[in-house]
């Protein structure tokens, strides 16, 4: 079993090679940023702080016609600017991470700083609120579904499951934008926008309702129809209606075989709903200024700031790819039939 | 119920017949179009009176000429208007009136000779830029403003502003001047209730204004810094002053020898010794630190240390024209491969920056590269950037720290920032939040910024949600907000409610090139960019006729335009925040000189440049002149003749908000069966980048590949004069910059432009306002008063003698004469290669050697072979050279510094010479000279230069290519011709007459190589005096 989770660890850091690789290749390939406009002092500056960074390389001479700009002086003399080759920056990128574990510093987002620190500061903020959406959600998500799977057919069940269908399909960030409005900017009931550090203990408190609901709901719905569906299938098995016919009660029957039952698909689900809502929550966490991973990376993307980027790129695939293999792996902890690695 | 029907049916036939009937009857109709396809489209004698008036506006324009000049285009006027009234059609009309325009325009006497406008009043400036507006108007190079960017903004009533109305380049004074009457109850926080609350999109993450790219982090600087002078609203509450910041006296004192006392490159003035630093961050032993004198350097040192790499260090040093501080460029360069922080070794006493101690003051000195008035000597140095700062401050954070984050963020910019500024950095919560504290120890602290702080909450859901920030406002989170577009008619008339104007321009810039001008300047040899034949633009006829730019201006509402985003309605080049004379606060759009230049857009219209009547005549108009130049054939109502243009916006959200508007405007207007009976038809399409990025609408711009684009315009609000550079379609004046295309800006001949009763190109008459420059006949020569001519380079000994020939002027008196040597030598840590530069003026040997007419003089040096040691980088050895730095004075009235290198020695150094050997001259020899494209004759003269190499990487050259310029005379062809040779790297042991090390070049004294092209002809490249060595170490 160890040998197998090893080999999966093992594939999945393979896999997220991969990933990063090729986003950083094709992202490096996208047209380098230009200043076109302004005085000749700033744009000097600005491609000679591009060499810097290594995204453009200089020549007195122009060697093809593909380059990026050009700047002519007084004296006649030109330089121009050339994108410094995407192979090149990977392999100069790959080495600072084996060699001496550099990510980089940020470029644009917060200068100087590491990029593994800007993250390591936001990514708590985002597991925070995702960890309290998955607290709330389960449960409630579990006890609806089982809910409405025991009144099957009823007013109930059509209620849950019509609000459910409902409420699935509205995604998180108009949710939010709706709530901010109503709870927020007319009625004052919650703050505005996510409370500041130096706000009171309160606010704070207040500031996660919104996200966390919003980030919920879709959950909630998510985990209320599979239970439902999950349970309505046991509850139709002939070992239950066995179980019944021994004499065990409606309620002893459910509990101790059903439910047993119906939780093995659901369990694992939640650890992947977890990874989903920490990238659902992008937008949410940038219109409701939540200071996340989510939020860094739209502005990453938006900014070119690169070596943040990666980082954050980093991070979602690793934990995207390891809830995978944990995914894997829940599953013979849950049903001790399924056994992982064999043959 | 069936009688019902029936009755209904009826009723509805006949409303349909009334409807049908009173549509063909619609009162907006009032001419309808021409039937005859030859008949003009608008009345001859319409069409006379337009002409007329244009050609009566031309002549009233005319200014400053004398008796004669002004008898002759009088002369000249009355015979245009008696031909245009004889004119029978369209052609003959409009070919007397051009005629009378060539024939106003050849009473005028050319500009020729040596002119120097730059120290002209501001008045006269004011004339000569309205003078270059209205040339852009004429032609069409000022595109076509829509709007400038002001609007409505709203203030919590919390906040007393420092005046009710906005004063352009400074605003309401909310913080220098206004106050804040009670707290802001949705703040928590008991201490900052009464601090001045606002939003920003995003946290710039550092407000390190020295390595800022962006307007954004100086902002955010802008609360702590402090500069030698500021601005505070004056007395009368309209305007404002400059007032002394850091320095004690609110004028400059001209420090130049034998200055005229109003213009000057270096000023003096006094600055404070009894100011304090603040911080409220971990160094307390900053804090309440008393400044001392070296401090005031500290700043520049800092910056222009390149090896500190900074943004605006490295913007200081490269830039260029009125402004740069003299020395920094070299001090820069010299720095690169140094330490960082303060370089202590390098000399900075170069640098026209110093300071000194007399009689108990401190005497600040700038000196700039060029001369310049007082109020621009305090405007280039008064930037809160320059702020100073104790050296033990920085070398206790570090420069890459300082205003910033460290890299572990274990220290903010609360941390690492002192202020002498307003305020004080008190939090920076990352992504949150940024708070300043009111500085007790600030020079003004006790009479202005009686605000005690500043909350900035980071917003930034503002990113994507224009109202974000005004909704914030409406929930009293933030004391002010611009109102969105969709809350204008809601909140235009709040009490809360003021008014701004803009610093930007927005507008449609166009492509009036005709076809074959556009393949000169863009086609696959153009001389702009160069295009494949595949990717050739079609150039629209209709945009280079003025009349139908015309049309498109008046054909657009700009008032509702305006209105709809809350912004200012123009039609101006520049925004109002542009001053022609910013002693006085006298914005240029309230000029006589800007009201002239524009009159013609907007006589006649709304006053916003709006006239349906006008935009349909004026389209009329262009059509018959383009019909009657054989542009377009007019089409049938069937098959109408379409005229398309295509706009390029920045993204595809410009499509609805701008676009749309745009293209209903015109297409409205001009596609009225009124207008030309739906014989032509205008199609207007959107186009915009699939990245979003305005960047790449710029770059279709510049590089021909539109017909009309949008683009914004802002620079320099205090010298509008130098921003008009931009509309000069010589991209060495506009530095790339050129949005509008169609006059030939260096040509006098292509719109009227006089000037002091002189005849001018747009080109000539900007460049004279900026530098001392010759003109001849209307246009600028593009020669030097100074160049240098040929030079000769002997090996002698341990000596090279170089005699150089300075070519000048006659008029030119050259005074302190330097020479430097140039090249570029290995980087310290062996990675790469940097820039040297170093003085040989003492090795000027004896007194330099006029010639007779005085347009020459030789000087002769004799530099140590041990100076050129120093340049041992390959291959940038062949860029070893000379330049020469001098003063020099025209008829006695200028003096400013030039800058040249020794052409002649450059080529010199790498390729000397070429020569032919002829041996025989057999039909073979022809024939290929032939194939190579040489025309039959006889080569007589030639010279060799090196153009440029190949390389990968970053490794050595693996090929260099030279070319030799040889002229040709003969009976049949004769010209000069271009023949290119490259040598590749295996053949670099002929180049230097053996062989040597691939990294080592530097031991070779000369070099000699026979190319063979053809049978019979051997084409001799040499270099006797190239890389010449250090002498060997004893």
């Amino acid at each position: 079993m160890w040998k197998y989770i090893l080999k999966r660890i093992g594939l999945a850091l393979i896999t997220a090679f991969i990933i990063l690789s090729l986003t950083f290749i094709l992202i490096k390939m996208l047209p380098p940023q230009r200043m076109l406009t302004g005085k000749l002092g700033t744009r000097t500056a600005f491609y000679e702080n591009e060499v810097r960074l290594g995204y453009l390389y200089s020549s007195a001479e122009k060697l093809t016609d593909d380059y990026v700009d050009k700047l002519t002086y007084e004296d006649g003399h030109t330089t121009y600017y050339y994108k410094t080759p995407v192979l090149q920056q990977y392999f100069s990128w790959i080495r600072n991470i084996v060699t001496r574990w550099d990510w980089g510093s940020s470029e644009v987002i917060m200068p100087n700083v590491d990029a593994t620190v800007i993250i390591g500061e936001r990514l708590w903020t985002s597991m925070k609120i995702n960890i309290f959406s998955v607290i709330f959600s389960v449960p409630i998500g579990i006890a609806l579904g089982i809910w409405a799977a025991l009144k099957k057919g009823k007013m109930t069940d059509t209620i849950i499951s019509t609000v459910v269908m409902v409420l699935i399909s509205l995604p998180g960030f108009v949710l939010i934008t709706f709530l901010m409005l109503l709870l927020c900017y007319n009625n004052a009931v919650l703050p505005t926008q996510w409370p500041n550090p130096t706000d009171p203990t309160g606010k704070k408190v207040l500031g996660y309702i919104l996200p966390v609901f919003c980030l919920s709901l879709g959950s909630i719905c998510g985990y209320c129809r599979f239970v439902r569906a999950e349970l309505c299938e046991v509850m139709e098995s002939e070992y239950l209606l066995l179980a019944r016919t021994k004499g065990l009660t409606r309620r002893q029957a459910i509990t101790r075989h059903a439910l047993r039952n119906a939780m093995v698909p659901i369990f694992p689900s939640i650890l992947s709903e977890f990874i989903g809502i920490l990238g659902g929550s992008m937008i949410l966490e940038q219109l409701y200024g939540i200071p996340g991973i989510g939020q860094l990376f739209v502005r990453s993307m938006n900014s070119q700031d690169y070596n943040v980027l990666f980082v954050d790129m980093a991070i979602f695939t690793t934990l995207g790819l390891l809830a995978g293999v944990l995914l894997d792996m829940s599953y013979g902890i849950i049903d001790p039939r399924i056994r992982m690695g064999a043959r | 119920m069936k009688k019902t029907i029936k009755w209904l049916s009826v009723v509805i036939a006949l409303l349909m017949v009334l409807t049908v009937a009173l549509a063909a009857c619609h009162p907006d109709d009032p001419t309808p179009g021409p039937t005859d396809s030859t008949e003009p489209l608008i009345e001859l004698s319409d069409y006379r009176s337009y002409l007329l008036s244009e050609l009566a506006s031309l002549k009233g324009r005319l200014e400053g000429l004398d008796s004669a000049t002004t008898a002759k285009v009088t002369s000249a006027y009355n015979a245009g208007v008696t031909a245009i009234n004889a004119g029978t059609d369209t052609k003959t009309v409009l070919k007397a009136f051009n005629d009378a325009k060539a024939a106003i325009a050849q009473s005028i006497p050319l500009a020729n000779g040596i002119y120097d406008y730059t120290k002209l009043t501001t008045e006269q400036k004011t004339d000569i830029l309205g003078l270059l507006e209205g040339y852009g108007v004429n032609t069409g190079i000022t595109g076509m403003t829509l709007y400038e960017n002001g609007g409505l903004v709203m203030y919590n009533p919390r906040i007393t502003l420092g005046t009710e109305n906005y004063i352009p380049g400074y605003g309401f004074g909310v913080l220098a001047e206004g106050s804040i009457t009670s707290d802001l109850e949705t703040e928590d926080n008991a201490a900052w209730k009464r601090y001045y609350h606002t939003y920003n999109s995003q946290d710039p993450g550092t407000a390190n204004y020295w390595d800022a790219n962006d307007s954004e982090i100086a902002s955010f600087y802008s609360y702590i810094g402090a500069g030698f002078y500021t601005n505070f609203m004056n007395e009368t509450k309209d305007g404002y002053d400059w007032v002394p910041e850091l320095a004690i006296d609110e004028t400059m004192t001209p420090a130049d020898e034998g200055g005229n006392g109003v213009t000057s490159k270096s000023w003096t003035f006094r600055v404070r010794k009894d100011v304090k630093y603040s911080t409220l961050g971990k160094h307390t032993e900053f804090n309440d630190r008393q400044i001392q004198m070296e401090d005031y350097l500290t700043p520049f040192k800092a910056l222009l240390n390149g090896a500190n790499g900074l943004f605006r260090g490295e913007e200081m040093a490269n830039s260029t024209g009125a402004g740069t501080i003299a020395g920094a460029k070299a001090y820069f360069e010299a720095t690169k491969s140094g330490s960082t922080g303060i370089n202590e070794t390098a000399d900075f006493s170069k640098v026209g920056l110093k300071i000194e101690e007399k009689d108990g003051d401190w005497w600040f000195t700038v000196t700039y590269t060029e001369a310049c008035t007082a109020f621009y000597a305090r405007y280039y140095i008064s930037s809160g950037m320059y702020m100073p700062l104790p050296k033990e401050f920085l070398d206790t954070v570090t420069v890459e720290n300082y205003l910033g984050f460290n890299s572990n963020k274990t220290e903010t910019p609360v941390d690492n920032s002192l202020s002498l500024g307003a305020y004080t950095l008190e939090r920076w919560d990352s992504g949150e939040q940024v708070v300043y504290k009111k500085n007790p120890n600030y020079v003004y602290a006790s009479t202005k910024y009686s605000i005690p702080g500043i909350h900035i909450n980071i917003l930034e859901a503002a990113k994507t949600d224009e109202e974000a920030g005004f909704k914030e406002f409406l929930a009293g989170k933030i004391d002010s907000s611009g109102i969105p577009q969709t809350k204008l008619t809601e909140y235009a008339s709040d009490p809360r409610t003021k008014h701004t104007t803009g610093d930007t321009t927005l507008k449609l810039n166009f492509n009036a090139l005709d076809q074959d001008t556009w393949n000169e300047l863009f086609g696959e040899n153009g001389t702009v960019t160069q295009t494949p034949a595949a990717d050739t633009w079609q150039c629209e006829p209709a945009l280079s006729n003025s009349h139908f730019r015309n049309a498109l201006s008046y054909a657009i509402d700009r008032n509702t335009f305006a209105a709809i985003r809350g912004a200012v309605s123009s039609v101006s080049y520049l925004s109002s925040a542009y001053m022609s004379d910013p002693e006085n606060n006298i914005a240029y759009n309230l000029t006589d000189a800007h009201e002239k230049a524009i009159a013609g857009l907007l006589d006649g219209t709304d006053s916003g440049g709006y006239s349906l009547e006008l935009a349909r005549d004026y389209f009329r108009m262009a059509l018959d002149e383009l019909e009657a130049s054989g542009a377009y054939t007019r089409g049938t109502k069937e098959n109408p003749t379409v005229i398309e243009l295509e706009i390029a916006w920045w993204n595809t959200s410009m499509e609805t908000t701008y676009h749309q508007y745009i293209k209903q405007y015109w297409e409205d207007a001009f596609n009225h069966d009124s207008v030309s009976g739906g014989c032509y038809k205008l199609n207007v399409k959107f186009w915009c980048s699939p990245t979003g990025d305005p960047n790449d609408a710029y770059d279709r711009i510049q590089s021909g590949q539109f017909d009309i684009g949008f683009g914004a315009i802002e620079g320099n609000t205090l010298d509008p004069l130098s921003f008009m550079q931009v509309m000069s379609s010589d991209p060495i004046i506009s530095t790339g910059f050129t949005l509008n295309w169609g006059a030939d800006t260096s040509d006098p001949d292509s719109e009227l432009l006089v000037y002091n009763g002189l005849r001018w190109s747009f080109d000539a008459l900007y460049t004279v306002t900026q530098t001392p420059s010759q003109v001849v006949n209307g246009k600028l020569t593009g020669e030097s008063f100074v160049g240098v001519g040929d030079g000769s380079f002997e090996l002698d000994g341990d000596n090279v003698t170089a005699v150089l020939t300075v070519e000048k002027q006659a008029e030119v008196k050259l005074e302190d004469v330097d020479f430097y040597l140039f090249g570029y030598k290995t980087a310290d840590n062996d990675d790469g290669y940097e820039y040297v530069e170093f003085s040989v003026k003492e090795f000027i040997q004896g007194q330099p050697v006029a010639n007779a007419d005085g347009t020459e003089v030789t000087y002769t040096l004799s530099i140590p072979v041990t100076q050129f040691a120093v340049f041992d980088f390959a291959p940038y050895l062949k860029n070893v050279g000379i330049d020469l730095y001098a003063s020099f004075s025209i008829e006695g009235k200028l003096d400013t510094t030039y800058l040249s290198y020794v052409d002649g020695w450059n080529a010199g150094l790498a390729f000397g010479s070429v020569s032919y050997t002829t041996e025989e001259t057999t039909e073979d020899v022809v024939a290929t000279f032939k194939a190579l494209g040489f025309p039959e004759g006889t080569l007589t003269a030639a010279n060799a230069q090196l153009v440029g190499y190949t390389k990968e990487g970053d490794g050595d050259p693996t090929e260099f290519t030279a070319e030799a310029t040889v002229t040709v005379s003969g009976p049949d062809e004769k010209g000069v011709y271009t023949i290119t040779v490259k040598i590749a790297k295996a053949d670099y042991s002929k180049l230097f007459g053996g062989t040597i090390d691939d990294d080592d070049y530097s031991g070779a004294q000369g070099f000699t190589v026979d190319i063979t092209i053809a049978t019979g002809w051997t084409i001799t490249f040499s270099a006797a005096h190239a890389f010449v060595s250090a002498p060997a170490a004893e």
